[in-house]
This record gives C-alpha cells, structure tokens and sequence, in this order.
C-alpha cells in the first residue's frame, strides 16, 4: 500500500467511526431521540396532583359551573348527578361504602379534589374530551363539588384553593398489603360432601334472549357500522336531545328535509352535536353511511 | 337450557333469511350448508348429525372439494380464519356499560387451544374508542425528573435493544360480575377479559437510561393519547424491572384495539396500566392520584375502606373444556382442560376437584411453563355419565393457592368489583351440559 493511499485509508477510517458514534452520549449513551422543548412538554403535560401541582391558572365560580353543567354534562351525568342509564352517578351515597349496595360518587368515595378537575380537563365531555377552556374547568368543578355538598354556592374554585377542599373519604384507602387469603391446598377429604350447597346460579339471561346479543364488530357493515362508533352513544339513549334510533315520529320532520340537508349536518354538526358526532377522523362517506343507516332504521316498519 | 351465543335459532333463522333471497335452485344447496355450519356450532341439536350424515362429502364419497381447483396465493393478503369458524368471535355484554365507546369486549376462551391468544381475539377495553393514529404522526414524550426531557418517533423506538416476552394481560375486573353470586353462563363472560401474546418493544428501562432518571424520582405516570387521556401512576421499581413500551404483538404491528403503535406492558399488572396508544411518560415523586387509580381500580373491603395501587394479577385458573359453551356429547374418554395463570411468576401446580372440592387431583401442566403467562393444564378423565361440580386450583411459584369464594369474600366482602381470582366451579348436568354455579 502506497503511503498516500494509506492516509486516505486512515481518514475514511476515522470519518466512518466518527459518523457510527452517537451524537449524544452524556446520559443514556444511545443518543437516540429528540430533546423535548419547554413548549412541547407544556403543551401535553396535563397532569394534575393532590397537592394541586400542574393546575394552570384560572379560576371557575359555582354559579358559572351550573349553567355549563347543565348544558355540557347534565345529559350523561343527571341535573343533580344522579347518573343518567348506566353514566356515572357523581353525587350522594354518603356513609354508603360499608352498605350492601355502595354507592362509590365523587362525596362518598373519592380521596381528592384535584382528580376532578384533572379528569374533567383530561376526558370530558366524553365525546369532546380536552375542549374545555380552563376556566370551565375550574366552573364545573366547583360546580360538582357543589352538587356533593363540599363547597357553599359562593365557591369560587381556584389553583390556590383546589388541594384545600377537604373530601370526606380522603382516609379512606390504604396501599396493596395482599396476599390477603391463605388456602392450605388440601388434597383429600377437604370438607364433608353432604356440606355442599347451591349458592347461586345465574339470575340473569345474558345468551338465552339471542337477539339481545351484540352484533360483534367484524360483522356490523358499513353504516351500521360507522354508526355504532360514533352516533350510538347519544342516539340509542336520546342524549341531549338527540332524535332516537328508529324513532319515526323524531326522524320524520328531518328527513323531509333531504337526506342532503341531513348529511350536511351532520358533517357541519347541528345545535348541541359537534361535526361528525366528535369523530374527526370519519370521512364524509363515513358520516353519509351512518346517516342513511339512521334513516333506514327511522323508516323500516 | 343454555345455548351458545351466536348459535342455535338466532343463527337458523338468519340462514333461512339468506336462503330465501337465493335462487330457488340454489336454495336447498346453499340451506344444507348453511345448516352444516350452524349445526356443528350447536351442541346437543339432534338432526345436525343427520344433516353431516346425508352429506355427499364423507366417505366413501369424494368430497367435493377434492373434485376441482380452490383460490390462488394472495386471494386474502391478510389472512382470514375459515369462513367455518366465524362464531369464535368476541362478545360483548350490553348492559355492563352505557355505549360501546368505553366499554369492554370478551376473549372466546373455550374456543382457543394452546396459550398464546389470536391478536384478533384478544379482549377490548377502552374508555374513548379506538383511535386512529397515523404512526407518522406519532411520538413518545419522556419527562418530568429526568437529566434530558426526551421526544421519540417510532423508528428511534425501534432503534433500541428490543426485548420478546410472552404474558398475559387481565383486566382486572374479570369475573368482576361473579363477587355477589354466579352470573354470567358463559366461560367467555365469566373469564373473557384474559389474553395472553407475545409481546416486542423496548425495556423502559433502557428509556429511562437514556434520560437519565433524578435522584429523587419515584413514580412514573403513563399517559394515552385517546380521547380518555387513560392514565396510571406506576412505581419506579417496577418500571426499572420488566415494563415495556411495546410496538409489536404476536410478531406484527400492534393491533389498533391494543394500542397502536405503542403501548406501555405491565407484566402480570392489572391492564388498565398497560395504557394502550401511549403518548407520554412523566417521571415524578409522588403519585398522581388520577380517576383510574381512585375512582376505579381500588378495591373495597367490607369495612368501608379500599385497597389502592393493587396492581398484581394474583394466581387464577379456569377449566376451559368442558365449560357451558363446550358440553360433553357423550361419556367416555376425555382430557380436560383449562388455563392457569399468576402475574407473581410461573404456574407451579394445578389441582382438579370433580366433586367441588371434596377430594383433588394434580392436573399436567402441558406445553410452556412461562412466568406471568397463561399455562394451560390437562387432565386425563372418564365421564361415566354422573353430574359433577368441576373446579380448578392453581398454587404459583410464590406459593400462593387460587383461595375460594369463600376465603376471598371473608378477606374482602362483595364490593371489591376488581381481582376477583376465586376458585370457580361449573356443574356439570346428567345431559352433559355445563352451567355456572357458586356453591357452599
């Protein structure tokens, strides 16, 4: 090998060893991944803490919160937090937790304030979830604490007094502490066979009645569907006034307008409805399929 | 008398229902077989063997298959199971929740052998649906008390060390229904919120390495990025021990309904900290205290407090054959079956009671023994024809026996809703038919 052929040898040599060497290696030492920005941790972090850490500024009165109850939450929720069908109950069953029955409500069961408005801000309303503006926030809030009886209706609920507002079961949960059972695994002769009793059997048919069984996924087509995502939870049940699922009288008037004027709504979102339902991601067609599924099922029979 | 969902008369009359839109020449051809199907899923209908019998296609008949040419390579590009075995399917149990939105599908359980769980059949639990993400448009924020906040896409993911396990994942509110009594009559909803995959991603450990944890860091909070934001307070020790973030299962891509494309793995925690479309890891010093580890997944004693951060899936099993949905047709010769699993390591032993717990059999453990997975488990047995009340007991590597519904009751009262591992007995009837029962 000739000397100037060697330098080059040595110099691709150390340029490609450079180029393999991670870019970063203080910490981890793979260099992989990019620095997360003060802006983009801020945008996603959302988290909120019993000690009220993470809650932004702002503030919500009860007052405020009654009226944007009503309106954004009271369909799913009850007027006064009594769960609407099978929707969450928010409020009552105080000294419940030892009865036959308990009633697990955000008064009776829940150990801290900052979990609400943590989960309203983070999940709610539960097909707009994170659209709240945080004063909202902070009005619904007070307003629920209100309805569980934890704040006066003066409340104005802000960052500074949110981890002040005392919940009545705040004492009431303890860490992991099992094994709490201890079966010896006895082989033979265990217990006395003439002991044994029926306890119980199911009470409730849930295959007998085969027409009350779910149309699993893989096998609802097209707008039915589309519907079942995304139109299902407000139409079955009437949410918020929504016309119901084969209710003919409802859907009459409506769809005397045109199946146009309808898709269009229902694309644009009409009164209470957001566009599609909620459901950005669901094509125009999609919104279209599911909207002549709800006409079929309004005008079969 | 109990018949299997999706099958019997509901699946008769839609045969019919199709038939009568064929062309009458066809119709008693396309009824035949449309009936050989449904038949074989019904258990007990006395004409379904008179219908095989008649069939053209048993010997010494050539089947008619065998006559002429079936679909060439890539008819499906994505494989399908046998249109004949479109009823293993998951369920769904309409009343447990208000909409299908948040709500929870069932793995069929008596359907599966071995133990590692169809991708496609593996249960479902959201809170906000499955969300559609265009992994291009996907990232990974790791922050909080760390040395270097970092954000990773999928291909810097992948660029680690992977690491494959295979481990089951249990909601833990399966049998959840059971607490207050036998309910459910069918494996599928007594059992169903169970799976068990192989799963591929990186250690979050070496995440966190790459990061650099701070001193005074304790917990990691898990973030989605659906609609319901789910999100757990997990403990560092675990999350430096055996937690994924994990992109592949079952050797492909995640699956939408499980996360797609990254989730966090827990093994042998309770699901729901397994947060499926993960977005984000915060690391801090205390936990967090969110709706999912309050509200929901604590566990109430009779005396009015609750049980937090209960994360194990202690040691559970279940006989999967025969079971309501798999009746015995007639007596003889059998080998039992069932699943036994515990997320505090391997399955060391199974015991099977054929008279609710009188006296107990050692059951075989069959195929792989793997920690925090499910073990299938068999026994060689004859049915002389007698009623029974058959029960399973799994005793795990730490030592701790599957306790009885009446020892878990005594500990923990009927309101715990969550962890609900109790022996389970089915009883077995004269006519080979199985049904759920609680008994003293």
């Amino acid at each position: 090998m000739s000397r100037s052929a060697s330098v080059v040898y040595v110099v691709v040599f150390l340029t490609t060893v450079l180029a393999a060497m991670p870019a970063r290696a203080e910490v981890g030492g793979y260099g992989i991944g990019t620095p997360a920005s003060a802006e983009e941790v801020a945008g996603w972090d959302i988290d909120i803490r019993p000690d009220g850490k993470g809650l932004p500024p702002g503030s919500g009165s009860v007052e405020d919160g009654e009226m944007l109850y009503e309106e954004k939450c009271a369909s799913c929720h009850g007027s006064f937090g009594e769960g609407v069908g099978r929707y969450p109950i928010l409020a009552g069953g105080e000294g419940s937790l030892t009865a036959e029955r308990p009633e697990r409500t955000i008064g009776s069961y829940w150990p801290y304030a900052s979990t609400l408005w943590d989960y309203i801000h983070r999940a709610m309303p539960f097909p707009q979830p994170q659209s709240l503006p945080d004063d909202e926030v902070y009005a619904i809030t007070a307003y629920v604490l209100y309805l569980n009886d934890l704040v006066e209706d003066d409340f104005v609920l802000t960052p500074d007094n949110l981890a002040s507002v005392e919940m009545p079961n705040k004492d009431g949960f303890f860490f992991d502490d099992r094994p709490d059972t201890r079966n010896m695994g006895c082989m033979e002769n265990c217990k006395d066979p003439a002991s044994i009793e029926i306890m119980s059997e199911p009470s409730i048919a849930t295959m007998q009645n085969e027409e009350g069984v779910a149309v699993p996924a893989e096998t609802a087509q097209g707008g039915e569907k589309i519907y079942q995502q995304a139109c299902q939870m407000c139409h079955e049940a009437g949410v918020a006034g929504a016309p119901m699922t084969g209710d003919s009288a409802a859907w009459a008037d409506r769809i005397a307008l045109g199946r146009d004027k309808l898709v269009s709504s229902a694309i644009a979102g009409i009164g209470v409805m957001p566009p599609k339902g909620g459901h950005s991601q669901l094509s125009d067609a999609d919104v279209a399929s599911a909207v002549d599924f709800l006409i079929q099922r309004a005008t079969q029979d | 008398m109990f018949s299997k969902p999706g099958s019997g008369p509901a699946v008769l009359r839609k045969v019919t229902q199709e038939a009568s839109k064929v062309d009458p020449a066809k119709r008693r051809d396309f009824l035949k077989k449309g009936l050989v199907v449904a038949g074989g899923a019904i258990a007990g209908v006395q004409f379904a063997s008179t219908l095989r019998a008649a069939d053209n296609n048993l010997p010494p008949n050539l089947p008619e298959w065998s006559k002429s040419l079936g679909s060439g390579v890539i008819t499906n590009p994505y494989g399908q199971p046998s249109p004949f075995e479109s009823d293993i399917v998951r369920r769904t149990v309409p009343w447990l929740t208000a909409d299908r939105i948040a709500a929870i599908s069932f793995t069929p359980l008596a359907e599966l052998d071995g133990i590692i769980t169809p991708s496609g059949l593996v249960f479902e639990r959201y809170h906000a649906g499955v969300p559609a993400i265009n992994p291009d448009d996907y990232r990974l924020m790791l922050h909080g008390m760390v040395e270097r906040p970092l954000i990773f896409t999928i291909d810097d993911l992948r660029r680690f060390p992977s690491t494959t396990v295979i481990n089951f994942l249990e909601c833990p509110a399966n049998g959840g229904m059971e607490w207050r009594g036998a309910q459910m009559d069918a494996l599928q909803f007594t059992h169903g919120m169970i799976s068990c995959c192989e799963w591929t991603g990186v250690l979050l450990s070496t995440l966190l390495e790459e990061v650099g944890v701070k001193p005074e860091a304790q917990w990691i909070l898990a973030e989605g990025s659906d609609g319901a934001h789910m999100s757990r307070s997990i403990p560092l020790e675990k999350a430096l021990d055996d937690t994924l973030i994990v992109y592949a299962q079952n050797g492909e891509p995640l699956r939408p309904e499980q996360g797609y494309p990254v989730r966090i793995f827990n093994p042998g925690w309770e699901g729901n900290t397994s947060v499926k479309w993960l977005r984000r890891l915060e690391v801090g010093d205390e936990p967090w205290y969110h709706r999912e580890e309050t509200s929901k997944y604590t566990d109430l004693m009779a005396d009015g407090r609750a049980r937090k951060m209960s994360f194990v899936q202690e040691g559970n099993s279940v006989v999967t054959f025969p079971c309501p949905e798999r009746p015995l047709k007639q007596k003889g010769r059998y080998e039992l079956e069932g699943l036994a699993w515990s997320g505090k390591g391997k399955i060391k032993r199974v015991d099977v009671s054929f008279d609710g717990g009188v006296n107990w059999r050692q059951a075989r453990l069959k195929g792989l023994v793997l920690p925090k997975a499910l073990t299938r488990f068999s026994l060689d047995w004859t049915w002389d024809g007698s009623p029974a009340f058959i029960q399973s007991r799994s005793t795990d590597e730490s030592g701790y026996v599957q306790p009885t519904f009446a020892q878990l009751r005594e500990a923990r009262g009927f309101s715990s809703i969550y962890h609900k591992n109790a022996i389970h007995t089915w009883r077995l009837h004269a006519d080979g038919t199985v049904t759920n029962v609680q008994i003293s």
